[in-house]
């Protein structure tokens, strides 16, 4: 394979859609949970991300982190740091963090109005 | 040594999510060089590709006609990942050779179901040694399916052949809820299968036999 040129090669535009300012809410019981995970604690943040990937394309990706190198637009929402990447802010845009408490399929849920289908375990969108 | 050149295009993508993304988006298990198909929603293939490790990088083998729709479908979907796309088959033939390869300096050499995959800098002058005919008699009688042929958007992995390269216990994927249903039903339609004489459903000629996508 010729990669003497790969470092040359144009790299394909990837489609970057339009950075929206995120308008997020977390449920109490969500806030009840994310309040039991963080403690006292309020140097790290939840980040709620996408990535490709899941039955229907994009994939919900949530995370505590302390620091994050990826380029976010931060919240604060009951005393939480919410970051949110900018690359996938037109996905983000009005969701609901939830939490939905059961045996099956219980956990962070997120109700998404930008999501056309998901799939049956809800941790994918499209 | 049989070799023919294939009409194919070479992405490179970078950046430390590249097998998690192409992973996340296609029917085999992606964790180093292998082959895997990308579908979508409703199961139909994108393209089969030959995922090929070049150091830090991932190459993504595939056909010609299915480069856009690829393309498009990756396209949107690198959002926070560490993935950079580039397109690099101006730079590089690809070819298949039905028999063993040997190394050969510059030259990526993969073996494949289908045979060895070639990805041969431009600058090194390569041929094919047979002709489409020829090829296509070696993979009619080792049922092999090829783009254009047997694997076409109209198509599902099952129907042509590339069961195989849907893993059977990955996590989700596009197109995985259909497939996973399919096979767990034991329905997956129909199949690609060897078939006597030139037939009008076959979808590859040849001398005395040819393929054919039937329902079992």
């Amino acid at each position: 394979m010729d990669c003497g040129t790969c470092d040359t090669a144009p790299a394909i535009e990837v489609i970057k859609p339009e950075v929206v300012d995120v308008n997020l809410t977390i449920t109490e019981k969500a806030i009840d949970m994310l309040t039991e995970a963080f403690g006292d604690d309020r140097s790290h943040a939840l980040l709620v991300g996408v990535l490709s990937g899941g039955c229907s394309g994009y994939m919900y990706d949530l995370q505590i982190v302390e620091t994050t190198d990826i380029d976010c637009q931060e919240i604060e929402i009951s005393g939480f740091r919410v970051l949110v990447p900018n690359a996938s802010s037109h996905l983000l845009d009005g969701i609901e963090v939830d939490y939905v408490d059961r045996l099956m399929g219980g956990g962070f849920k997120i109700n998404n109005p930008n999501a056309s289908s998901s799939c049956g375990c809800g941790e994918s969108f499209a | 040594m049989r070799v023919f050149q294939l009409d194919s295009y070479v992405l490179l993508l970078s950046g430390k999510d590249s097998l998690q993304f192409i992973d996340g988006l296609s029917t085999n298990k992606v964790e180093g060089t292998c082959t895997t198909v990308f579908t979508k929603a409703n199961a139909k293939i994108i393209d089969m590709v030959e995922v090929i490790c070049v150091g830090d990088n991932v190459a993504i083998v595939g056909h010609n006609s299915f480069k856009q729709d690829l393309l498009e479908h990756l396209n949107s979907r690198i959002l926070q990942q560490d993935v950079l796309l580039r397109d690099i088959s101006d730079f590089n033939n690809v070819f298949i050779s039905l028999d063993r390869y040997p190394d050969t300096k510059n030259v990526t050499n993969v073996e494949t179901f289908r045979g060895w995959i070639l990805v041969v800098p431009k600058s090194i002058p390569m041929e094919s040694t047979i002709d489409e005919a020829e090829f296509n008699e070696h993979r009619i009688q080792n049922i092999l399916p090829h783009q254009g042929y047997e694997i076409t958007t109209s198509n599902h992995p099952f129907n042509c052949g590339l069961d195989h390269l849907v893993h059977e216990s990955k996590g989700c994927y596009v197109g995985q809820e259909i497939l996973t249903r399919m096979r767990s039903r034991n329905n997956t339609g129909k199949s690609l299968i060897l078939v006597e004489g030139k037939p009008e459903d076959a979808t590859t000629t040849g001398k005395t036999h040819s393929l054919a996508i039937r329902r079992n």
